[in-house]
């Protein structure tokens, strides 16, 4: 066993991914921190302290970016270049320039965070940054291209595994939307505001047709190709439809896509194109089931498995999410039932049931499977990876209970009519009669931090393990960041 | 074994499904299974559902015009008329609008024709202010004043209290709402030295039993009806203020401005008044709201103002 490894970390290289998964999980603490302290500012809003620099306005994009660029970021970087190299039997083309994805892409992140604390915001959901680091995503995200296809191009297997697929979409997908969602002028060389080149119904379509796909991409896909190949990896089962695969891999790549506009219903935006965005939302459900099916029936004949390894429980609650969330979706894209969810806790729920439920799970489950890979070691303790799934599972279940219950509270009050056709709430009654709620989803929000405290004391003991193994077996200490 | 055993176990087809045959990373491997049926014609459904949709609504570009869908919105056009258009979000906020408009006719009609006393004597028509004018003062007018009327202290008035600065008559109250408050007392931190701010404030704060320096109240009565301050040049000689100008009724424990109820010991609010005093007041500004409400709009919110704090 010990030889075999050591075998494949020379075959395999291993540096960049220990770095990058490292970092996965430091951003995740930090993220679900800042996450955790807005949803308490909301609350409690004495927390703000009066700083604009604590205040929720600018914590936010602190928190988004932080889970979704650096934490899933960082773990979609460690699993793919681990993936794409143990499916394509060969080392990454360009180490040197993989190496450059790692160090620019921390960079992005602290210097985005700086920015936004600091007040500078282009005000574009998950693409706050200005323009100057706009460019040096563009930049690293090429060089991530350049990669990840280059590996895939030196492989010494015939055919491109799956997981690969979804991970090539995911890196095309997010360099065109990044692309052109940052078309901008900027205000001068020496300033970090710029225009859009859109305005209007544009801008805003161009911003949520990123918006959107930003979650159809980044936040699915990549996280499928992750899915692809840990869940029969660690299952030790094959997949179950390769068919299923292929067609839900290319129905879920065109129909994504099309369906930003329903972020726009009931807006400026032209009412056909809002017909499209829902109705390529419906078409959406199944093509993302599919994924979900493959999943769990690859799991299925290892359900035993269940009882002893968290691991498995965490691929199967990940799947389980997603599955709900990806129906949960359509529903809310119509324009009716959008009337009702748009604009409350609803949609903040939605998007918490799939980040919380369907990407940290899954990627829980793909870091803890390969963390004593990558370290030569067995993890430092299954019964801290138990205790992480339940804080999180309970986690979620509050904390999307909550956004349910105050989301359809907030929609019917902001619609409710007495019987003289009088509004019967006013807004600030609407935000009085959630606080139970905003307390409640901070609560979840401790519980799911507290497990990401406990995966990363557990990781770092079983790094700590691994370079000690090492060390005592005369081997050269491992890089362990 | 679990290998060997996932090579001949079959899911779902009953037997004689293969992988594809390729390995990867050394056990990965893929079933061939078929497409789940029930995956299949749930795809179908919502293809078919999306054609339906498309039916009924806008859906498709086509040159520079769009698929306009079967579905209609009725409203009533400029001139009057009943029009119906394809279904588009604009018009239907405009037919709404409109019917629900037409719904409260009556009720505004009624109350457009009625004075103030007989609307608020009837008691069909108060369920109805008390209803409409709810949602217009949470609208318009709870930003400032807070919900119910509450005011805040140094800040907005109370006006569910029964101390009106402009006066609390119906008449009053309507122009208060259409032209908008603008309250103003001059600076006297010029004017006076310290010591003869220091006796103003605690002739003030004795007006309203509020602990003071009995000797210095003595003072800063004589000083208030003085030239030299002329303070009752504003809030007249008893010191109970004018509603004509919105001077402030000194007398009547009631603090809008410096908030002496805030003070945790005497000096904190004599500091409060003194504050006052010093720095005189800039900011009691109302915006008027004639243009932004209609006739019977302020005439409802009117008379809802007037019973929060029970008018005059």
């Amino acid at each position: 066993m010990a030889a075999s490894t050591t075998a494949q970390a020379e075959q395999y290289d291993f540096d960049i991914i220990k770095k990058f998964t490292v970092m996965a999980i430091v951003w995740a603490v930090v993220g679900m921190f800042v996450g955790v302290y807005i949803a308490s500012e909301l609350a409690w809003p004495f927390l703000n302290f009066d700083s604009p620099y604590l205040s929720f306005g600018r914590f936010r994009p602190v928190h988004t970016g932080a889970v979704i660029f650096g934490f899933g970021g960082s773990a979609l970087f460690a699993t793919s270049y681990y993936v794409v190299q143990r499916t394509c039997q060969t080392r990454l083309w360009a180490p040197g320039l993989a190496t450059f994805t790692f160090w620019g892409w921390q960079a992005i992140i602290v210097l985005a965070a700086l920015s936004y604390v600091t007040g500078y915001s282009q005000g574009r959901e998950y693409a706050e940054m200005e323009w100057p680091i706009d460019i040096l995503i563009e930049i690293v995200w090429v060089s991530y291209l350049a990669v990840f296809i280059g590996t895939l191009m030196n492989r010494k297997q015939p055919h491109i595994y799956v997981a690969n697929w979804f991970y090539l979409s995911f890196i095309l997908a997010t360099a065109l939307l990044h692309t052109f969602n940052n078309l901008a002028v900027p205000v001068g060389l020496f300033t970090l505001k710029s225009y859009s080149l859109f305005s209007g119904p544009q801008d805003a379509m161009t911003q949520w047709w990123y918006g959107h796909n930003a979650v159809g991409f980044f936040l699915t896909a990549a996280f499928l190709g992750m899915m692809y190949y840990f869940v029969p990896k660690h299952a030790g089962r094959p997949v179950y439809s390769y068919r299923l695969s292929i067609v839900h891999f290319w129905a879920l790549s065109f129909m994504y896509m099309w369906v930003g506009t329903h972020h726009l219903h009931w807006t400026a935006l032209p009412d056909w194109a809002s017909t499209l965005g829902a109705t390529f939302s419906i078409m959406l459900l199944l093509p993302s089931w599919g994924g979900m099916i493959n999943g769990i029936m690859t799991l299925s004949g290892a359900w035993d498995k269940l009882r002893t390894d968290p691991i498995m429980r965490f691929m199967i609650v990940a799947l389980s999410f997603y599955g709900m969330s990806t129906f949960e979706g359509p529903l809310m894209s119509l324009k009716d039932v959008n009337a009702l969810s748009h604009y409350t806790d609803w949609t903040v729920g939605h998007v918490h049931s799939g980040a919380l439920g369907w990407v940290a799970m899954i990627s829980f489950g793909s870091i803890y499977h390969m963390l004593p890979r990558l370290w030569n070691t067995q993890m430092y303790s299954t019964k801290l990876i138990n205790a992480h799934f339940w804080l999180a599972t309970i986690g979620v279940l509050l904390y999307i209970t909550a956004m349910w219950i105050s989301g359809i509270s907030q929609g019917l009050m902001w619609r409710a009519f007495d019987e003289f056709g009088n509004l019967q709430y006013s807004f600030v009654e609407s935000v009085a009669a959630m606080y139970p709620f905003y307390v409640m989803r901070a609560v979840g929000g401790m519980f799911f931090l507290a497990g990401m405290v406990l995966m990363a004391y557990n990781s770092y003991m079983t790094i700590r393990q691994g370079v000690r193994q090492a060390q005592a077996a005369g081997q050269p200490a491992a890089v362990a960041a | 074994m679990a290998n060997e055993q996932a090579q001949t176990q079959t899911h779902g087809s009953g037997g004689g499904v293969q992988t594809t045959g390729h390995v990867w990373d050394g056990t990965l491997q893929e079933f061939n299974n078929p497409l789940p049926v029930w995956w299949t014609y749930g795809f179908y459904i919502t293809i078919l559902f999306a054609l339906v949709y498309w039916f009924f609504y806008p859906s498709w570009p086509v040159g520079t015009s769009f698929l306009k869908g079967v579905n209609t919105v009725t409203y009533v056009n400029q001139d009057g008329q009943e029009e119906s258009w394809h279904w588009n979000t604009r018009a239907k906020l405009l037919g709404e609008v409109q019917a629900a408009k037409a719904e409260q006719k009556p009720w505004f009609d009624k109350i457009a024709s009625l004075p103030y006393d007989k609307i608020a004597t009837d008691p069909e028509l108060n369920s109805f202010i008390q209803s409409a004018g709810k949602a217009l003062f949470a609208d318009n007018c709870a930003a400032c004043h807070q919900t119910g009327g509450a005011g805040k202290i140094g800040h907005y008035p109370n006006l569910a209290d029964d101390n009106w600065i402009y006066g609390g008559t119906f008449d009053k109250i309507r122009e208060t709402i259409l032209g908008g408050r603008h309250g103003y007392m001059p600076p006297y931190a010029e004017a006076l030295d310290k010591g003869q701010v220091d006796t103003l404030a605690n002739y003030v704060l004795s007006l309203s039993g509020e602990p003071h320096d009995a000797s210095k109240a003595a003072e800063g009565k004589s000083l208030f009806h003085s030239h030299a301050a002329a303070c009752y040049y504003c809030h007249g000689d008893n010191a109970q203020g004018r509603t004509d100008i919105g001077s402030a009724n000194l007398t009547d424990k009631v603090w809008v401005w410096a908030d002496v109820p805030g003070g945790q010991d005497a000096n904190a609010k004599l500091a409060a008044v003194r504050n006052l005093i010093n720095a005189g007041l800039n900011r009691g500004v109302m915006p008027a709201w004639e243009g932004r409400l209609s006739e019977e709009q302020v005439k409802v919110l009117t008379v809802y103002v007037h019973e929060l704090g029970g008018g005059k």
